[in-house]
């Protein structure tokens, strides 16, 4: 049980530990992703922007000036503007290698009318030129227009992007972190590209609204910026992220390993933990395993024990104590019990086998059986008091609570017990006041006989027996005086004891087997009271009972108190 | 043989009484530890049967202050039967103890080995000459043939028998032969040692004139 319920804890443990290093890792290594594209992505926008600044010389420039607002200072359109524009074709190169025909001639119609709402200036300032050009003659005419770019110093750099030296090595450096870039005009053609470039993945992204579209994306396992601008130049910036992953695949597996590491200490910490907690606990187990019947004395040391288990122990140490102090009491009130009934049980065998022996007169069967049948009814009402008690031990016994008038049946019981004290020459004499109480009849009733005939039983002859009933505040109080011999005051604290004699013999007298009182005791608890004895040694005992009167009415008829009239009414 | 029983409840007292008395043995009674002790001090008993719950003085005090006096065997009879009260009973001093209920039988066997062991015998026959007691079957047989005694002339013939070689008087025959509320004539003795003496032979016991009998081994 102990090392499953171990087992069970290290298994929680686990699956929580598991998850929380999965949660864990996970978090750190999506961030340390992100990270990494947020890096590439910012290094992305800083390779556009350098190439924006640079490729902006490619554009196609309107023939005619724009009307721009006046504005102070302006200088005024250059004045070899025009020139410097005219030989800008804006009629879209194909695409050399042909691949994306159908995204070209697809993209045309499209561009057009979007470029009639938009731009109605560069529309007709455009619109000569692709009139004048044959489609033939597309491929020269762009480079003519390159030429012309070449020529115009407004338009440096020369036909062809011409980077910066420190970036230029940003560009197919040959390594796998280097950038590739493609500038297309609107129909697809090809402006610019850089070396590295294979494949030509044009997105299907186009500047709505007038609006430059900005979109990261990140194909196969490269991270491409493509930005679409309303100058009808795009720009496609990306970058191989085959480093970014093996970084982040390395720091996968670093975390991996280090989150089975923490695993694995931390198992073998809950383990070494849980025995700790447990060793404990399997020690008390122990010992409460070896405490048996026949070995109760035995204790959890609550010293060794750690301290929250302390209180645990010493709950356990104190239910042994319990459990000990009932076998013993268990174990005495049946070698008790055993003894008593051995003494009439060797008078029935020793009787009968006398009589059996030999042929005998009548009067002999006759004195023999007498004995049998004496031992045999002492034998009776000690089984008779066994089982009361153990009905009272058990709670079977159901009281029946009813209004009972506790000095009638005082004066039953004096009644009752009249010729036992008049065969002892004791007088016997029952006074008091009427008191009605809550209780039991028949188990009062019982009470007081017992105790009435215990004070004639220890009697001295022409001794005196007084029953006094009489009420104080809520407690109905019976006291039970003789002029006995008395009891001594070691003896007094336990005279309530069962099988407990004053005299250590046998009784002589019918009935008394050592458990009247003791009976006394377990009626008068269980009527909540209380009995108490005071006794000087050959002057006499005193028991006083005294038994809470319960939820009962107030006798309405005030009683004259004489006990001989109630007497007589019966 | 005489046997002092201190035993307070009057139907065991009787039944225990009867039956010894059945058996042969003078047996005296006591109803309390006072008078048992009193009793087992001022006689001569061959064994004392003794319970342990008695009024006044229990057993236990009886015995102990018994055997600072004498060393009578004494068999207690008692209806506890835990180990620590056998023991407690063995080592104040008792030689034998027996626990209720009892069977008659098993407490005459112990009573008889008791007897026996303190008569320095410890088999339960004794031979004289071509002479067997049997103290069990109480039966003396002579050369193989059972001679047939009364009750008082066996007891006569296994007193002597027990105190073979030593001299056995008057007194002593008359302590272990009846009991304290037999007022027998004293010439009775010499009754049953004539009718001894005519089934088993003149020379079986010897008269020492004035002072008592005896058996020589």
């Amino acid at each position: 049980m102990v090392r499953s319920l171990r087992w069970r804890l290290q298994i929680w443990h686990a699956l929580l530990l598991t998850t929380v290093l999965i949660i864990f890792g996970g978090v750190v290594y999506a961030l340390q992703w992100e990270t990494r594209l947020q890096q590439t992505d910012a290094e992305l926008d800083r390779v556009a922007a350098v190439l924006n600044s640079r490729v902006r010389g490619l554009f196609p420039v309107p023939r005619t000036p724009i009307n721009w607002p006046p504005r102070t200072g302006w200088p005024g359109p250059r004045p070899d503007y025009a020139d410097a524009l005219a030989p800008a074709n804006v009629t879209p190169a194909r695409d050399p290698g042909g691949n994306r025909d159908g995204r070209s001639r697809g993209g045309g119609p499209r561009d057009g009318t979007r470029e009639g709402t938009r731009d109605g200036a560069r529309e007709g300032a455009r619109d000569p030129s692709a009139r004048e050009t044959p489609r033939e003659n597309t491929e020269d005419r762009t480079r003519e227009s390159r030429d012309s770019f070449a020529r115009n110093p407004w338009f440096a750099p020369p036909p062809g992007l011409t980077l910066p030296e420190e970036t230029q090595h940003l560009f197919d450096g040959g390594d796998e972190r280097s950038f590739y870039f493609i500038i297309w005009d609107r129909s697809g053609a090809i402006l610019e590209k850089s070396k590295s470039v294979e494949e030509i993945p044009f997105p299907d992204l186009h500047a709505k609204d007038g609006l430059p579209e900005r979109q990261i994306r990140t194909r196969d396992d490269r991270r491409e910026l493509i930005q679409v601008s309303r100058f009808d130049t795009n720009l496609l910036v990306g970058r191989s992220i085959k480093p970014d992953l093996a970084a982040v695949h390395r720091a996968g597996m670093l975390l991996t390993l280090t989150g089975l590491g923490v695993l694995v200490i931390g198992l073998a910490g809950g383990w070494w933990f849980s025995s700790r907690a447990i060793r404990p606990i399997t020690e008390m187990s122990a010992i409460a395993e070896s405490i048996s019947v026949k070995n109760l004395s035995k204790r959890i040391n609550v010293d060794t024990t750690a301290t929250e288990l302390e209180q645990l122990a010493s709950v356990l140490n104190r239910t042994f104590d319990r459990l000990q102090s009932a076998f013993e009491r268990q174990g005495e009130f049946t070698a008790d019990a055993s003894h008593e009934l051995r003494t009439p049980l060797s008078v029935i065998l020793s009787h009968a086998e006398l009589a059996l022996a030999r042929p005998r007169s009548p009067e002999d069967y006759q004195k023999a059986l007498q004995a049998c049948r004496r031992a045999s009814l002492r034998m009776k009402s000690l089984i008779d008091a066994l089982l009361s008690l153990a009905r009272f031990d058990s709670g079977k016994f159901e009281m029946v609570r009813q209004p009972v008038e506790l000095d009638r049946i005082a004066h039953e019981a004096t009644e009752m017990l009249q010729p036992l004290a008049h065969e002892k020459s004791v007088q016997l004499t029952c006074q008091g006041q009427p008191v009605t109480v809550s209780a039991d009849h028949d188990r009062l009733f019982q009470l007081l006989t017992n105790l009435l005939s215990n004070a004639i039983r220890y009697n001295r002859p022409d001794g005196t027996v007084t029953i006094d009933v009489s009420q104080n505040a809520d407690q109905a109080i019976v006291r039970v005086t003789d002029t006995g011999v008395g009891i001594s005051s070691e003896d007094l604290p336990r005279i309530f004891d069962r099988f407990y004699r004053v005299d250590k013999a046998r009784s002589q007298v019918e009935g008394g087997c050592g458990l009247g009182l003791a009976i006394c005791h377990t009626i008068v608890e269980a009527h909540e009271g209380t009995i108490t004895a005071r006794s000087e040694l050959n002057v006499g005992t005193t028991i006083e009972v005294q038994i809470p009167v319960g939820s009962v009415a107030k006798p309405s008829k005030p009683s004259e108190g004489s006990h001989s009239e109630l007497a007589m009414a019966r | 043989m005489r046997v002092l029983l201190v035993e307070d409840e009057p139907d065991l007292q009787r039944v225990i009484w009867t039956c010894l008395q059945e058996e042969g043995y003078v047996v005296d009674t006591a109803g309390d530890g006072e008078e048992g002790l009193y009793k087992a001090t001022n006689w001569d008993y061959d064994a004392v049967v003794l319970d342990v719950m008695l009024p006044k003085l229990d057993g236990w005090q009886v015995l102990s202050r018994f055997r600072k006096l004498k060393s009578t065997p004494v068999l207690l009879l008692t209806a506890r039967d835990s180990l620590q009260d056998r023991v407690k009973g063995l080592d104040s001093g008792a030689d034998d103890y027996v626990v209720k209920p009892f069977q008659l039988e098993e407490l005459l066997a112990r009573l008889r080995a008791l007897i026996r062991r303190a008569a320095g015998q410890s088999t339960p026959s004794i031979e004289v000459g071509d002479t067997n007691i049997d103290t069990v079957s109480r039966t003396v047989t002579r050369a193989g043939t059972m001679i047939p005694l009364t009750a008082m002339e066996y007891s006569l013939v296994e007193l002597l028998a027990l105190h073979k070689g030593k001299l056995v008087t008057r007194s002593m025959i008359y302590d272990k032969l009846y009991d304290e509320d037999d007022d027998t004539l004293s010439n009775l003795v010499d009754v049953h040692v004539s009718n001894i003496r005519r089934k088993l032979g003149h020379e079986f016991i010897t008269t020492r004139r004035g002072q008592g009998y005896m058996i020589n081994g």
